[in-house]
């Protein structure tokens, strides 16, 4: 039996190069995007990280005992997340985005179909949901985060880290966080928490991509 | 020239694929298969996984086909070989298993392609574009390799300190010698067919756009004489053998490597990643043309000869004015 990491890998791998495969993304991969559309990427993506904890907290608090360990990695996690949204409004100021405009910005009905999910599926579907939704972003950003950065340096002329410390970070960081990540998914074994976490990862991969689409 | 009565089209070729195109000529028993993976032109888990369900339905039905024709299409590139984004995907969640997984299930392909004759079958492959690393590891095995003039093919892993896993090292001992092996793995530079011709790696060399028809000239050669030249392609493997063996122990030696790769390696694969993507976005330049510039970033001083052991130009040189846009 493929440890579950490599099976997830597999059975995923199709909608990973969807993902790949839009063109959307391709040509912000590729090219860039202009400021506008990066201004609107960042404005969405303040949504997935200020929502990233309160799913994996939800999901952690109906996580059944015989999963504790993955309680434990969601703890852990959460602690590290916490505060990166404020990591977005610093590259959003960078780019010209004050705080209040942030704040009141209305999240795109894909942001909300996304979020949406993640709660209804950590709620109702199987706590161990949250998993794929990391392993969707987490890959997001660490395999095209590195690339599609450096085109939006080259595009926008940021110098540094200026703007694009958010992606950029998370690029190197999920490297880190997707080894841990793996570890923990190697320890899912029944059968009904293994679909529910790929479903999950191939639902975000999906509307992750309908946000990109979007902006 | 036609001997027997015309083979009805296997069953299986009805099978749904999404990256591949088959077809099917009754006159000759011959299966051709055209690839088209998306995003990139490469092998993917699930282009493999395609390829490999084609050659597991042709080994269940022994006898049915005679003849298999591998060509690209997509305009430009035969194949740009592993998956980069999955490598560093693998590579940084420190996953060997899955990585030695996927370069398992790669060896399982040219391993296939290898013992083709004993299966009654004799392959035949046409490069019309850029194949790269495990895209030019894979047509080795072939028993008749066709590039059209315009198409280049190296092995540029060792520009992110890799090195080609999949059967690159076998093929092109058996086929070049060590020599040409030690030259074109540890340089990592890029060949013209031409080039490749002169080194014994490719069969026949034919201008761009009269592939199709060399494809026909060898088949319709072989055909008559299938039998005495499928006895004598198993002969030669006895002569000099790829072992699975040793196919294995270089993959597993590849995965242990990979696993090594620092920061600044993923880096330079992504840069490729990134360009093969820009490729297929519908850019002018991709892959090839940042393998030049690779090249030309680690080694400027000793390409700027341009001299070759061979007494080459370098496949490069051509292109490099324009870098200095």
């Amino acid at each position: 039996m493929l440890p579950f990491f490599a099976d997830l890998v597999v059975r995923t791998d199709e909608t990973r190069r969807e993902f790949e495969t839009n063109p959307v993304v391709l040509d912000a991969v590729a090219r860039g995007m202009s400021v506008e559309r990066y201004r609107k990427l960042l404005l969405e993506l303040y949504h997935v990280v200020w929502h990233f904890n309160p799913v994996c907290a939800a999901a952690a608090s109906r996580m059944p005992d015989s999963h504790r360990q993955i309680r434990y990695f969601l703890y852990d996690h959460m602690q590290e997340e916490s505060g990166h949204e404020e990591w977005v409004m610093n590259d959003l100021g960078a780019v010209g985005v004050t705080p209040d405009v942030a704040r009141a910005y209305q999240p795109s009905v894909q942001m909300l179909a996304l979020n949406g999910y993640n709660y209804w599926a950590a709620d109702r579907r199987h706590p161990c949901t949250a998993l794929g939704m990391m392993y969707a972003l987490e890959v997001i950003a660490s395999v095209y985060g590195g690339p599609f950065t450096a085109a939006i340096k080259e595009s926008l002329l940021l110098e540094e880290e200026r703007g694009i410390s958010f992606i950029s970070s998370h690029a190197t960081m999920d490297a880190e966080h997707m080894a841990e990540l793996r570890v923990v998914l190697n320890t899912v074994h029944d059968d009904e928490a293994r679909d529910a976490v790929t479903e999950s990862a191939i639902v975000n991969f999906h509307h992750f991509t309908r946000v990109f689409e979007a902006v | 020239m036609k001997q027997d009565r015309p083979a009805a089209a296997p069953r299986w070729l009805a099978r749904p694929y999404k990256y591949i195109r088959l077809d099917w000529d009754p006159e000759f028993s011959l299966l051709r298969s055209r690839t088209c993976v998306k995003p990139i032109q490469c092998y993917s888990l699930a282009a493999l996984s395609e390829l490999n369900q084609v050659f597991h339905d042709v080994s269940s039905n022994p006898g049915e086909v005679k003849h298999y024709v591998m060509t690209s299409d997509v305009t430009g590139v035969f194949n740009f070989g592993g998956d980069l984004s999955l490598f560093v995907l693998l590579i940084r969640a420190r996953d060997v298993e899955s990585l030695k997984l996927y370069g398992r299930r790669c060896v399982d392909l040219v391993w296939w392609l290898e013992t083709a004759s004993q299966r009654g079958l004799h392959t035949t492959v046409l490069v019309q574009g850029d194949t790269l690393g495990g895209g030019l590891e894979c047509v080795m095995p072939f028993h008749k390799v066709i590039f059209e003039r315009s198409a280049q093919a190296g092995f540029p892993e060792v520009l992110f300190n890799l090195f080609p896993g999949m059967g690159g090292w076998n093929f092109t001992i058996r086929k070049a010698g060590f020599a040409v092996a030690n030259e074109m793995i540890l340089s990592g530079r890029l060949y013209t067919a031409d080039q490749l011709y002169r080194r014994s790696l490719v069969d026949l060399v034919v201008e761009d756009g009269e592939g199709e028809a060399a494809i026909d000239q060898v088949v319709r050669a072989v055909h008559p004489r299938l039998r005495g030249t499928l006895a004598a392609l198993q002969a030669r493997r006895f002569a000099s053998p790829v072992t699975y063996e040793s196919l294995l122990a270089i993959v597993d030696q590849w995965t242990e490597t990979a696993m090594r790769l620092t920061d600044r390696d993923l880096r330079l694969m992504e840069r490729l990643a990134r360009a093969q993507v820009r490729k297929a976005g519908g850019a002018d330049e991709g892959a090839v043309e940042e393998i030049k510039r690779m090249e030309l970033d680690t080694a400027w001083g000793e390409l700027r000869s341009g001299d070759t052991a061979w007494g080459e130009e370098r496949t490069g040189i051509t292109e490099w004015g324009g870098l200095n846009h």
